[in-house]
């Protein structure tokens, strides 16, 4: 085989790419974004806007049982959807706050020269809230009367959502978490969430740092078998100038003859994983196993 | 009888950024996505491992010196939903293997491709691509 015929082979591969990203994509109306993306825009914070979802839903329901709660059983991954930073459905692209586009553009300006390094994930540290919504791989959902658990195989999270009646810490007692502090009630068989107690950190490669005052509504609901679809809108008066709306999918991974399982990650279980950060600010691999390494101590950059 | 069969450059018009891999754990930027390389050997040993794979292949070079490659991919739960198993890459299997090569010239990239001797082909990265 040559060049060309790897070309041919590359073409092939980035067009059924294209087209299975299509399909995975249930397409939202950009009237439906534009009518959450204004929800968001009526509240003044996120804390509003949940007591208002909380109210309009009569108070919502604690602690239902379990007759009444949906099945999300089975074994989910991250489908497309909307995104921290890009454009919605209808073009409008989110507000940012200077220091939040400065940093975006510089990260945009690392990558396309090829420097990319990830301060969070390549350690193995947890991706946090909200990238969590974002990130690859599989995920299971466990529904309970008290609480719900969002977990993701990507260094083994797992986000608690309280739905007992509890609220949150007393501002002067809360402090911050990678996963933030979530409670949350049902609407039928909607789950409608508040996030806050969120820390300072990187929001992904190449992307602002989210501030401590960040804080999130969503409302996750199935809705076809095989679909879950998460509407979430960030406040962050740190990087959003105006409250931002995205809305994530959630597909369904077939597993018929049950051999998939949720596995543990961690980064120093095969050396031939471990990364390290450059002087130039990029991502390499550390000496391989394989090629004879060994001798850790003389890479550049440690 | 194994060896390195090319090591190429891909059309840019081809890749234009679409194949560009998508990384949890790290970024791909290791990897140069505008090449291709491909060996042919027989497999050293498969690490089916989080948060990344290496399916280790012993290459036979024209001075008949052995170089053992690293063809990198995403964890075990990745890997079966893309029918790939742990037992499809048993020690000793002839494979001819295809993948986006190191920069820096190490013999390792990101594995694209494998087809064994038998002429079953696996795609460790799919036709799905990873969203981030």
């Amino acid at each position: 085989m040559h060049a060309v015929r790897g070309a041919a082979l590359a073409a092939a591969v980035a067009i059924a790419s294209a087209a299975v990203a299509a399909q995975d994509r249930p397409s939202q109306s950009p009237a439906d974004w534009q009518r959450k993306h204004e929800l968001g825009l009526t509240h003044r914070t996120a804390g509003d806007l949940y007591l208002a979802l909380k109210n309009a839903a009569g108070g919502g329901r604690q602690n239902p049982p379990f007759s009444q709660l949906p099945d999300w059983s089975g074994l989910w991954t991250a489908g497309s959807g909307g995104v921290f930073f890009g454009r919605g459905p209808t073009g409008v692209s989110p507000r940012l706050t200077a220091p939040a586009a400065a940093a975006l553009k510089e990260g945009r300006q690392l990558a396309a020269q090829g420097i990319s390094y990830d301060e969070n994930l390549s350690e193995c540290g947890p991706p946090g809230f909200p990238r969590w919504l974002v990130v690859p791989f599989l995920r299971e959902f466990i529904v309970r009367p008290e609480q719900t658990w969002l977990s993701s195989e990507t260094v083994n999270n797992v986000r608690r959502i309280y739905t007992d009646g509890r609220d949150h810490l007393k501002p002067d007692d809360a402090f911050p978490l990678y996963y933030g502090d979530s409670i949350g009630f049902w609407d039928g068989q909607k789950l409608v969430i508040h996030t806050n107690s969120l820390m300072d950190r990187s929001m992904g490669r190449g992307q602002p740092r989210q501030s401590e005052r960040m804080e999130t509504v969503e409302i996750w609901e199935k809705i076809e078998s095989g679909t879950i679809v998460a509407d979430v809108w960030i406040y962050d008066p740190a990087i959003f100038v105006e409250p931002w709306y995205l809305q994530r999918h959630y597909t369904q991974v077939s597993n018929a003859d049950k051999s998939l399982r949720m596995n543990y990650w961690h980064c120093g279980e095969n050396p031939n994983n471990e990364v390290f950060k450059t002087p130039e600010g990029n991502t390499q691999y550390r000496d391989f196993t394989f090629t004879g390494g060994g001798d850790r101590a003389k890479e550049q950059g440690r | 009888m194994t060896r390195v069969l090319r090591m190429a450059v891909v059309s840019a018009v081809a890749f234009a950024g679409a194949l560009s891999l998508a990384y949890a754990h790290h970024s791909g930027t290791m990897f140069d996505d505008k090449k291709e390389v491909t060996v042919e050997g027989v497999v050293k040993e498969f690490q089916y491992t989080n948060p990344h794979s290496w399916l280790l292949v012993d290459v036979t070079n024209a001075d008949g010196s052995v170089t053992t490659w690293g063809f990198e991919a995403e964890g075990p739960t990745t890997l079966m939903q893309m029918k790939i198993r742990r037992s499809d890459f048993a020690p000793g299997t002839k494979v001819t293997m295809t993948g986006h090569p190191m920069r820096d010239g190490r013999p390792a990239a990101a594995w694209t491709k494998a087809v064994r001797a038998d002429g079953v082909e696996f795609y460790p990265r799919g036709r799905t691509p990873r969203v981030e």
